[in-house]
């Protein structure tokens, strides 16, 4: 399942950079909403593997629950 | 040496040259390998299902198998609830493991191997997700962006990122099958080129060329369980997708 992660991780870095490409070009911010977004795109990169990991659990209501992370208490997080 | 290039079998070639008002809309392998793909998994599941058994035959299992298979798969990760969308998630397990199974057979094409192919499967996953999330919760659908037990001071930018989770899921999810299944065949096609390269050889690239066959052979049995996994794969990922359009926060 490398391949799985692998996906997950790429799909956000290149939406970061996408998204962030294309505000500079509306904005003219060049080239610091291009670094900003790829820096996000980076960190929703590696929550997509953490959740496909099953690290961030999610609750009944479909929202992220940070608090099974491992580190914190009662915490099932391998 | 083109009929070893590796790259060559993506390509798309014109059947049946079809252009209205500036539109090439020809009918292509690629087209052909999707119809046929369609009428694979229509036959399939219309011919098992014809004479409904309570023994059922071989056929009527392995079609019940797949049923219980993608319902079992649906409930898992959507819920009881997640079964009002068990027709659309069965239909893109077929498509995709019968695209996938097709590319299996020498000098088929392979649908699935199609970046555009794979993501307009991802894309209508993700509207669905959107369309279906926000005509049932209106703007609470929003709320998924929003994880419980994070600080105010971080939230805005856990939001953001949640936002380009979200945007990326369909980019990952068509990446993942096409990805899969283009490396997959390149792999084989590249071993496969090895035999006839080393044959050409005389005696000692014959039997020079018994290893590079083992191999294929091999990853031809590899490629059967991923052209299954993947199918599997992109099911469970579209029914854990449609979960956040069913139960997006309150």
């Amino acid at each position: 399942m490398a391949l799985r992660y692998g996906a997950d991780f790429v799909g956000a870095v290149v939406v970061g950079a996408a998204l962030g490409w294309g505000v500079d070009r509306l904005f003219g911010t060049t080239p610091f909403g291009l670094i900003a977004l790829l820096i996000v795109g980076f960190a929703a990169g590696v929550l997509n593997v953490m959740r496909s990991a099953g690290l961030v659990s999610t609750t009944p209501e479909g929202r992220s629950d940070f608090s099974s992370l491992p580190g914190k208490k009662n915490g099932n997080g391998k | 040496m083109a009929a070893e290039d590796p790259i060559h079998q993506f390509h798309i070639e014109r059947l049946v040259p079809i252009h209205i008002g500036g539109l090439d809309i020809s009918f292509t392998n690629a087209a052909l390998f999707m119809v046929l793909t369609v009428l694979g998994a229509g036959a399939f599941l219309l011919l098992s299902t014809g004479s409904r058994r309570v023994v059922p035959g071989r056929w009527q299992s392995a079609a019940e198998l797949t049923y219980e298979f993608v319902a079992k798969t649906v409930r898992d990760s959507a819920g009881e609830e997640g079964m009002r969308f068990f027709p659309f998630v069965f239909a893109l397990f077929m498509f995709v493991l019968v695209a996938n199974l097709w590319g299996l057979f020498p000098y088929f094409f392979t649908v699935t191997a199609q970046i555009i192919v794979t993501a307009a499967l991802s894309l209508a996953v993700i509207l669905t997700v959107l369309i279906y999330g926000l005509w049932r919760h209106k703007l609470h659908f929003f709320h998924l962006f929003v994880p419980s037990g994070v600080p105010k001071a971080i939230l805005p930018f856990v939001v953001l990122i949640e936002v380009l989770s979200f945007v990326s899921r369909p980019i990952s999810l068509s990446i993942r099958l096409f990805a899969n299944m283009l490396a997959g065949h390149i792999t084989l096609k590249v071993f496969a080129g090895f035999v006839t390269m080393l044959g050409s050889l005389g005696a000692v690239g014959i039997v020079g060329a018994i290893l590079p066959l083992a191999a294929t052979v091999g990853l031809t049995a590899l490629e059967l369980l991923v052209a299954a996994l993947q199918a599997y794969v992109f099911a469970v990922l579209a029914s854990l997708y449609l979960n956040d359009a069913l139960h997006p926060g309150h």
